[in-house]
């Protein structure tokens, strides 16, 4: 994406006894546009230094589980030598100095937290340690070069003296911000790049109950509120009697509100309870005669049309036309729900002409929006406050925003601050899902059984069309069709791939890793057909299609952990490889499955990743863990279908996740081949579809081709 | 009606229907929200409690259920074992989003105390009613292998 800005820094708010800095984007940076912004400058801040030395950085990015929080406080604290164990964190509120690289708002998703900001929050933490240098070497009239910074501190190396950094803010507060900070050297830095631990306050708080969810804001006067949806997808209420639920304990209010029929209490337990005693009248419309062999007979009719064109070069149909062999394949992938472990919630409180709220969300900027539009404000009349989230996946960036509709349609023109819940089986029915796929793969090998030709179909529902990454919605193309499919790492000659969107009232959503959800189990599944078919070790079948030699490095590196050649062929027991790259990173794993009868268990997985440069390896390792362990939920079990217009799932017992008896053991290297930063966030959860699949064939000899896999 | 609760050293009395779970008289009646609400149907975990010294999911445990036993929540501060649990949380670097991790916490407290070493297949067996979305179960099993909870 072509972005044209500069960067620079303003000390911009002066606390009497803090010093804050900012550092402020401009998105848009032309002459006039320039003044305007420099004249609208806000308290946009990093750091805020106080006079008793305590050091906040106030965090833009959302943590989620990702640990975004520790890494860029990491980047922040190594260049302004802060005392790593003292610093605080607080999420900041909103403002563009905050925003994406993608757009106006704030972002927290697209594994981009540590990419596209550790630089400048190094450059943050450099000038205000170069300022706080300065700073001191007026004071002991000395040179810069006899000024060292250690914990916080500033120390003259001649005479030994010190000053703490609260002890210069009041030096620092008129002095102008360097432009261009330089920055350590890798080799100098003491925490960049080192294996570091969740930050000690997060971790305690999260360990000890005292992190704050957007589930456990608390205020005076507060109010909860449940709310009865629709089950049929698109249904409509056309009358409703609340007579009885309104008798019962610590009802306030019930009241209809756009998404269905809201039951205000004194507790959320109450107000929950009461929608079991509200009759509804339904209009249930025409997608209650739908059920998922419906949807499955609709994308079937679709991959027997032309759809739009996603990749086209060479002629395919010569290639297969001269083919020796032709390898084809059909995928099913259903609706998932995200199921963070936190329900969905919100919490608004509507005074008149101002509001605030409360969540814990991936889209800050926005939530802001959609809150203040249904109030009838303006975004800066809303004071958003963002929590902690428990588990994002996406789902906290909700495109259409239902549960956040929900609370503030709630608390619209109503007395006190109400926390609008949702339940878990609003959670798992009410869609926002990663869409269901209809996918065909077809390939041509020659003689020698290289890949000549590749053609594909998808058919799913668009994700990112009219959503705020509209742009990436192109020719009749959604990103989340094309991601990892059209842009393979192979040298492949000939292409002809094609999407269809059709439509339905399922809401669907980015789900984590997005489009490779649905491409990597088939271009890494059917890479692996071929290799079988030409009879050469899959490792190498795709080595030898592969240029990128960061991709070819990694593959070695997994083979060489996982002692892949001296791998033993054992009863019921298989391997199997897959590589992606997603996010700017590339991760390839090895799987080792064991199949029984009805059944399988993934036993091992070795996991290399290369994400250019590791800022936190042991956070790269929890989240190649974490998405491994995600990602196998989905390979085994985890499933949306359904009937007569509804989900058929309601709550764990019938949405399965993995659990601790799923969990493989897991062994991580980390390749840092010096290229650009990456994302981490989202990347193992891709090829582990295909390394399990390709394993149980190994194993059985059987190809499976959707998911979840059953074993037959 | 009025109900005498021993939580964590403290005694409180609440007014409140006893078919209530006691998940939301900690969470809304007492505002101890360090247990979390993950499913409501005793399928994840999240609300995990000590009843005795026994594991309970307390979105299933009402009120009237409980009589004079002592409730111990992730909010304790004196139990012995359970710091031990929360610091080895913090040394294997357990948490990510961390919602799951008090009632996981609560849940290996749980275990140890009824058995101090538990072997690989028991610490499996022990967690299985605990879901962690980000898929921490790696590191729990570290955690909990480290625990010398017999000392
Ligand atoms: S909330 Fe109690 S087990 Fe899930
Ligand atoms: S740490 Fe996020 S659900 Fe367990």
């Amino acid at each position: 994406m072509e972005l044209s800005r500069r960067t620079f820094l303003k000390n911009t708010a002066l606390v009497t006894s803090a010093f804050i800095v900012g550092f402020y984007l401009p998105v848009k940076a032309s002459a006039a546009e320039d003044t305007k912004e420099t004249n609208r400058l806000k308290p946009n801040a990093f750091i805020k230094i106080d006079a008793d030395n305590t050091i906040t950085f106030f965090m833009g990015q959302a943590e989620m589980g990702q640990g975004t929080y520790t890494a860029l406080a990491m980047c922040i604290a190594d260049e302004l030598d802060a005392h790593w164990e003292a610093v605080h964190f607080k999420a900041s509120g909103i403002d563009p100095v905050y925003n994406s690289v993608f757009g106006p708002w704030m972002l927290t998703a697209g594994s981009t937290s540590i990419s596209t900001k550790q630089l400048e929050m190094r450059q943050v933490g450099a000038a205000v340690n170069l300022m706080l240098k300065k700073a001191a070497a007026a004071r002991w009239n000395t040179d810069l070069s006899n000024i060292k910074t250690h914990n916080a501190e500033v120390m003259n190396l001649k005479t030994g003296d010190k000053f703490t950094y609260g002890d210069l803010v009041s030096d620092i507060k008129t002095m102008s911000i360097p432009q261009d900070p330089e920055l350590k050297a890798l080799k100098d830095c003491s925490l960049i790049g080192k294996p570091t631990k969740r930050h000690p306050s997060e971790a305690w708080a999260k360990v000890t109950g005292q992190a704050e969810y957007g589930v456990d804001v608390r205020m005076e006067n507060l109010k909860y509120a449940a709310v009865l949806h629709p089950a049929v997808f698109g249904a409509k209420i056309v009358s409703f009697d609340a007579s009885k639920a309104l008798k019962r304990n610590g009802i306030i209010k019930i009241k209809q509100i756009p998404n269905g029929i809201s039951v205000i209490a004194e507790h959320w337990f109450q107000a929950k309870e009461a929608l079991n005693y509200i009759d509804v009248v339904w209009d249930k419309g025409e997608f209650a005669k739908i059920s998922t062999k419906d949807i499955r007979k609709e994308y079937d009719a679709l991959l027997h049309t032309p759809g739009a064109s996603m990749r086209r070069d060479g002629d395919t149909a010569k290639a297969f036309k001269e083919a020796h062999s032709i390898i084809s394949a059909d995928y099913e992938f259903p609706f998932l729900a995200h199921a963070p472990m936190e329900p969905l919630n919100c919490t608004v409180h509507h005074t008149g002409d101002s509001a605030k709220m409360w969540t814990g969300g991936q889209v800050q900027t926005v939530y802001q929006k959609v809150c203040a539009d249904i109030l009838g404000l303006k975004p800066e009349a809303v004071e958003y406050n963002n929590t902690f989230l428990g588990g994002g996946f996406g789902r906290r960036a909700a495109a259409n925003a239902d549960y956040i509709n929900d609370a503030v349609y709630n608390a619209k023109n109503e007395a006190w601050p109400i926390m609008t819940l949702w339940t878990r089986e609003d959670d798992i029915r009410m869609g926002n899902y990663r869409p269901m796929y209809k996918n065909k793969a077809r390939v041509a090998l020659n003689k020698h059984g290289d890949i000549t030709a590749f053609e594909a179909k998808v058919v799913g529902q668009p994700v990112v069309k009219d959503t705020i990454l509209g742009f990436l919605f192109k020719d009749g193309v959604d990103w989340a069709q094309w991601d990892g499919l059209t842009d393979h790492p192979y040298s492949i000659a000939n292409h002809d791939m094609q999407a269809h969107s059709p439509s339905s009232p399922i809401p669907v959503l980015w789900w984590r890793s997005v489009g490779h959800t649905q491409t990597a189990p088939l271009v890494e599944g059917i890479v692996d057909e071929a290799a079988y078919k030409a009879g050469v070790d899959p490792i190498a079948y795709r080595i030898s299609m592969l240029e990128d030699l960061r991709c070819i490095k990694l593959l070695e590196d997994v083979a060489k952990i996982s002692d892949w050649k001296n791998r033993k062929k054992e009863k019921n027991i298989g391997y199997g490889v897959a590589l992606v790259k997603s996010f700017g990173s590339i991760v390839a794993q090895v799987a080792k499955v064991k199949v029984s009868k009805n059944d399988f268990k993934v036993l091992k997985v070795w996991c290399s990743v290369d994400c250019g440069f590791a800022i936190n390896p042991l956070n790269i390792e929890n989240q190649m863990i974490s998405g491994i362990n995600f990602g196998l939920a989905p390979t085994k079990y985890s499933e949306i279908t359904i009937k007569n217009g509804e989900a058929e799932q309601n709550n764990f017992y019938d949405y399965l996740v993995t659990r601790i008896s799923d969990a493989p053991d897991i062994q991580v290297s980390i390749v840092n081949s010096g290229d650009k930063i990456g994302g981490i966030g989202e990347t193992a959860v891709p090829p582990i579809f295909p390394a399990v699949a390709n394993a149980i064939f190994d194993a059985t000899g059987k190809r499976y081709h959707s998911l979840p896999i059953k074993i037959s | 009606m009025t109900t005498k609760l021993k939580i964590d050293g403290t005694t409180y009395d609440v007014t409140v229907d006893e078919e209530t779970p006691l998940l939301w008289v900690l969470r809304e009646y007492l505002n101890l929200t360090g247990t979390k609400y993950g499913c409501g149907v005793a399928q994840c975990g999240a609300c995990t409690v000590l009843l005795d010294g026994k594991a309970v999911r307390s979105c299933a445990t009402n009120l009237k259920e409980i009589g004079d036993k002592e409730i111990m929540t992730i909010a304790n501060k004196t139990d012995p074992l359970l710091k031990k649990v929360q610091e080895a949380w913090v040394e294997e670097d357990v948490p990510q989003c961390g919602y799951c991790q008090s009632g996981q916490i609560m849940n290996a407290t749980g275990l140890l105390k009824a058995n101090h070493n538990p072997s690989e297949k028991e610490i499996v067996a022990g967690m299985n009613g605990n879901i962690c979305r980000c898929g921490t179960y790696n590191r729990i099993k570290n955690a909990i292998k480290k625990i010398n909870a017999g000392a």
